[in-house]
């Protein structure tokens, strides 16, 4: 099976803008070239832009995806190793959660000094605790 | 002092020198506490702790170490926190 890029594209539903930029990221690379210089790709493209979107999907960043793409392709690697990458994005993810919990109950607290959003700005309750912990 | 390191099952990366460090730190600290925790079911206590990659080492509740250290560096890390003069 020999695709086009606009093929490629179509079939994955992605831009061939992002199609080049995966290519540059070097997560795929076209089989060969036509005789006017077009990239074609087979169906190894497809899945490999399918397995790009669903990891995205999950979280990973394109450096994560390469070496995912790494691993997946290394006969060494068990799928014990790809579990320790999936844990290791979970967490981080986890992380991420909590320190948002954390601004959020923050802004909860100054939200909640605010009883009367009338007065002028130099009695804000909001603005005075922000620069009260600019100077500490 | 409370030694934990959390890990994955299957992971060669995390099964690597853990028995030699668990000596390290077990001849080392005299009243050491030792967790081998499999992230699997201790992800939330994971998270709390701050772990982030696996393996990683926590020594009293701090993350350490974000993949596993030669015996050297734990017994160095030990030391200064045992207080001793290496």
């Amino acid at each position: 099976m020999t695709l086009t890029i606009g093929r490629v594209a179509s079939v994955v539903k992605v831009s061939t803008d992002t199609l080049r930029y995966y290519e540059r990221e070097g997560l795929i690379a076209p089989t060969s070239k036509s005789r006017g210089g077009y990239r074609l790709y087979d169906g190894d493209a497809v899945r490999r832009v399918r397995f790009i979107k669903q990891a995205q999907h999950c979280g990973f960043t394109l450096t994560e995806i390469r070496g995912l793409l790494a691993l997946r392709a290394d006969n060494a690697a068990c799928c014990g190793d790809v579990r320790r990458v999936a844990l290791e994005k979970k967490l981080q993810l986890e992380a991420k959660i909590k320190a948002m919990k954390g601004m959020s109950k923050a802004l909860d607290r100054l939200i909640a000094a605010c009883k009367n959003g009338t007065r002028p700005l130099d009695d804000c309750p909001i603005l005075a605790a922000l620069q009260k912990g600019q100077r500490q | 002092m409370k030694v934990e390191l959390f890990y994955t099952p299957g992971c060669e990366k995390c099964a690597d020198n853990k028995d030699e460090l668990r000596t390290v730190a077990t001849e080392l600290v005299p009243d050491l506490v030792w967790r081998e925790l499999n992230v699997l079911d201790e992800l939330d206590y994971a998270v709390e702790v701050g772990v982030i990659t696996l393996p990683s080492i926590a020594i009293d509740g701090e993350v350490l170490f974000s993949s596993l250290p030669t015996c050297r560096q734990l017994r160095r890390e030990l030391i200064k926190r045992l207080g001793k003069v290496v």
